[in-house]
């Protein structure tokens, strides 16, 4: 099974939202969103961003946890709380440098974006990736990843949009608003 | 034994995908309840209980690969919904209507025999055409063809018409004029992403057809142009080369204008014009005043910009003019559609594969809904009930005489107009919404409420549903299976995945039992699968313009969908049309129209400075009766908004998330005002998906399209008036 990851391209994001239902139609979700899309800036225009756990690979929200209640998974997915150990601390919420996890406080219990394990673990790409309307989710290889760096990166040295990390290194990679800046125009 | 592939060969953005498969679970392979885009999905079925828990994407469908909007989704949370209505609903006090008051629940038997007799009776005092049918394209080929025989063989009525015509009629009567054939796309959506220009007028893409948007932004990433043309930077003009932000109802001079630059520019092809078209010299010269300068003069778009997209649109090697209700709900929708297409057709750019025209169906079954006989002047098959020869060869299928075809009715809004003046005095309305989404509310709400009688079929109690008699509960799409036409022309399978709740009945069986009850058995009582009826429309669209016979379930299925027209068994269906540059007009040649400009009917004085233009936003799908009762859904926008440009605030002296007063000559409402820069100073909007004193459509005009019959929702004049005291926390 060639390993993919959640890619994302956020000049593509049209605000509608359907990351966030079809999160909540994951098996191990409980119907709740894990993920959010903000409006940029809603006063001026429709821009608008997911934003997406980015599955850290030395992940603070898993440092930050006392009771070591964040594990992760082989694949590199930060997974959401373990019921059994979550003390409702909220110092992951506090350490995620994203904003990431969430709280429940009628359950006294954190919960996050698990990038949909009981798919991914099989290949199967999580459930926000599958539906987004847009391409701004998309469920790539390195390869593939590697052939959109090329494509939307400026060799003249002003505008980079593919950075290989926002903070430390990720699993998930972003592509930040301004892709279309590298496109060669067809005539 | 080795299965031949016939399916259509995958593009670039297919991956095979394994679909995730719980334990005591079961996909049905279906499509989405919504739009024209008609998604593809599965649904996922507990094996225990029998009962729809969920849904999973459709990787392998061709459109779409598993992709999905919020609505779609969460469209399966319908099927179990609570306020699904599970039996027949009377209601005996009458002064109750226009309330959800005084319902009971009765039996089929009882609400039938009521319908029977009152129908009776209503015709025996006032003759065959008092009842009238109102009739929606939210549901398959097959409910949409009974509908249209249900009316003129059961009731016997000429008054028979449907919500396509807020909706698809303006398109129709473009490309019928422009082509002499009504498909909606002349190419498959897969086509879309490997042209190099769309030039998309009057769509909001992004949030009404979501899922076109990963093939729209890829004709960019390969460095094609996207030229989008809205009164307001919608998320897809956003990022367009050139966004065309016009004034709302001024789309003809716009096209008008891009046409003559494209003559002026010898951007012509000559020999498709001469061979393949008429009318080039007359629109030659009619077009000849729309000089850059003059086209921004009526439009309100800047000279450079409708320079530029008529350089690009010309340049480009191929490319697709595509359009939505932003051009076709105006008084002039017709003579947009064919505009516009006239860019396509002085070009030549159609006829071949990346190049084309199309419109975004709104509804489910916008295509298929008005090819079959729910409109009040065609018979399935897109047949015309004043061509003799049309008759007769419906009436083969059908078992009456030519003499026993009612005459041709009325359009949808103008049924309310025969409501009110008593020549209609029953109706019997399905799928569809009118006290939300027809026009000038005031008027159609009163129309209703004056009824001798009126029955409702839906599956939850719509605002409409409040003004009848008699309510009887339908399936939704999940609970029966049948025929849909996406908006390519693709007819594909709609799947049940689970029995109808409660005492709920498909509308084609309910037709069937109430021809029964009102002696016209006959005719319908051999009807009894959704598979029959299918037969029986397949052999009745036979011959038609819109020839579905060929289009067998079995062949749906192993082809990915059936283009039509597919006229038999061999035919493997037609995904590009006109690829012999042939057009369905009799000399085989395509119509360039020329078309004097007319403004909206109502424009903005000192009284109603402002112009009100209507829409949808992402969350919501028509008049919101779905998808307002879908948590998600209301959650994200539980309310309408009036949006307004920061300056035009403050003129008004009003502010973000204020509720102000807005109103025309037709009526008001109060909004929460959302303020953005992202539309014109002149102009101000609101979303059309809510009811009751929210309803936009209380304000909007009825000022209909003389050739479609359409009402212009997309432009009249309108106030604003600032609330006192009145802030939202």
């Amino acid at each position: 099974m060639v390993k993919k990851r959640l890619y994302l391209e956020l000049e593509n994001c049209i605000g509608c939202r359907s990351c966030l239902a079809a999160c909540t139609q994951c098996g191990g979700h409980e119907q709740r969103n894990r993920n959010y899309v903000y409006d940029v800036n809603p006063l001026k225009n429709r821009q608008t961003m997911p934003l997406m756990c980015l599955h850290c690979v030395n992940p603070a929200c898993a440092r930050s946890c006392p009771a070591q209640a964040i594990q992760i998974h082989e694949t590199g997915a930060v997974l959401s709380a373990l019921v059994e150990k979550c003390i409702g601390c909220q110092n992951c919420t506090i350490a995620c440098p994203y904003g990431i996890p969430k709280f429940d406080t009628e359950q006294n219990l954190m919960y996050k974006c698990d990038l949909c394990i009981d798919r991914t673990k099989d290949g199967i790409p999580p459930m926000c990736a599958s539906v987004c309307p847009s391409n701004t989710l998309q469920w790539l290889t390195d390869e593939e990843i590697e052939a959109k760096q090329k494509q939307f990166n400026l060799d003249n040295g002003k505008w980079v949009t593919s950075m290989p990390y926002l903070e430390g290194e990720t699993n998930v990679r972003v592509n930040l608003p301004g892709i279309l800046q590298g496109v060669t125009k067809l005539f | 034994m080795q299965e031949v592939n016939t399916k259509a060969p995958k593009d670039k953005f297919f991956r095979e995908i394994e679909n995730v498969r719980h334990p005591n679970e079961t996909l049905i392979k279906t499509h989405c309840a919504y739009c024209g885009m008609q998604c593809g999905m599965n649904l996922r079925v507990n094996t225990k209980t029998n009962q729809i828990i969920g849904v999973e994407p459709r990787y392998d469908w061709p459109v779409t690969v598993g992709k999905m909007c919020p609505k779609g989704v969460t469209a399966y949370q319908q099927t179990n919904h609570p306020d699904r209505i599970l039996k027949p609903l009377i209601r005996d006090d009458a002064s109750l209507k226009g309330t959800d008051k005084g319902f009971r629940e009765a039996s089929w038997e009882e609400a039938y025999d009521l319908i029977a007799r009152k129908f009776k009776e209503l015709q025996g005092k006032y003759g065959k055409d008092t009842l009238s049918v109102f009739s929606g394209v939210s549901m398959t080929n097959e409910k949409c063809y009974l509908t249209g025989k249900f009316a003129r063989v059961a009731l016997q009525t000429r008054y028979i018409d449907y919500n396509g015509r807020f909706c698809m009629s303006s398109a129709a009567g473009g490309f019928l004029r422009s082509f002499g054939v009504d498909r909606g796309s002349t190419l498959p959506w897969t086509d879309i992403h490997e042209t190099d220009c769309l030039f998309i007028a009057g769509s909001n893409t992004a949030e009404c057809h979501p899922t076109s948007m990963f093939r729209v932004w890829n004709v960019q990433e390969r460095g094609g142009y996207l030229i989008v043309a809205d009164p307001r930077e919608t998320p897809i003009a956003r990022r367009a080369d050139v966004h065309l932000d016009l004034r709302p109802g001024t789309d003809l001079a716009l096209a008008n204008g891009i046409v003559n630059l494209l003559i002026q520019n010898g951007y012509v092809d000559e020999e498709f014009v001469n061979q393949h078209t008429n009318g080039f010299e007359e629109t030659k010269e009619l077009v000849n005043q729309f000089t850059p300068e003059y086209t921004s003069q009526i439009t309100g778009v800047a000279v450079e910009k409708i320079i530029r997209a008529a350089e690009i649109y010309g340049k480009a090697p191929n490319a697709v003019v595509m359009f939505a209700r932003g051009i076709e709900q105006q008084h002039k929708g017709v003579d947009n559609v064919s505009g516009y297409t006239n860019m396509a057709l002085v070009t030549g750019k159609i006829g071949r594969p990346k190049s084309g025209v199309a419109t975004f169906t709104g509804q489910g079954n916008g295509q298929g809904g008005r090819e079959h006989g729910q409109k009040s002047d065609l018979l399935p098959g897109y047949r015309k009930i004043t061509n003799p020869k049309h008759v007769e060869e419906v009436c083969q299928v059908w078992g009456i005489t030519p003499e026993e075809m009612p005459q041709p009715g009325v359009s949808a809004y103008e049924m309310f107009e025969l409501m009110d003046q008593k020549t209609i005095r029953g109706l019997y309305l399905l799928c569809s919404n009118p006290a939300v989404s027809a026009p000038n509310q005031n008027f159609v709400r009163k129309a209703l409420k004056g009824l001798d009688f009126m029955v409702c079929v839906d599956f939850y109690l719509s605002e409409s549903a409040e003004f009848a008699d008699v309510i009887l509960p339908t399936v939704t799409w999940s609970e029966d299976e049948g025929t849909v036409t996406n908006l390519e022309g693709r007819i594909i399978k709609i799947n049940k995945a689970q029995e109808p709740l409660g005492e709920s009945k498909p509308d084609w069986q309910i037709q069937v039992e109430l021809s029964e009850r009102l002696g016209r058995g006959k005719y319908f009582s051999h009807l009894k699968t959704a598979r029959d009826v299918a037969d029986e429309f397949r052999l009745a669209s036979k011959g038609g313009y819109a020839d579905y016979y060929g289009a067998t379930w079995d062949k749906i299925d192993k082809q990915d969908g059936v283009f039509w027209p597919c006229r038999d068994e061999e035919d493997p269906g037609t995904p590009h049309m006109f690829l012999d540059k042939k057009f369905y007009h009799p000399d085989g040649k395509a119509k360039i129209c020329a078309l004097p400009y007319r403004p909206p009917a109502e424009e903005p004085d000192a009284e109603y400075p402002l112009r009100l233009t209507t829409g949808r936003v992402v969350f919501h799908y028509l008049s919101g009766n779905q998808t307002r009762r879908i948590q998600f859904l209301r959650d994200m926008c539980p309310e309408p908004y009036v949006e307004v440009h920061p300056e035009t605030a403050a003129k008004y002296n009003i502010e973000h998330e204020e509720y102000v007063r807005l109103y025309t000559r037709r009526g008001e409402a109060e909004y929460k005002v959302k303020i953005t820069e992202a539309i014109r100073k002149d102009t101000v909007f609101v979303p059309y998906h809510f009811g009751h004193e929210k309803s936009i459509n209380l304000l909007t005009i009825a000022a209909l399209d003389p050739i479609s019959r359409m009402p212009e929702f997309k432009a009249c004049a309108a106030q604003i008036e600032k609330l006192e005291m009145k802030k939202v926390q």
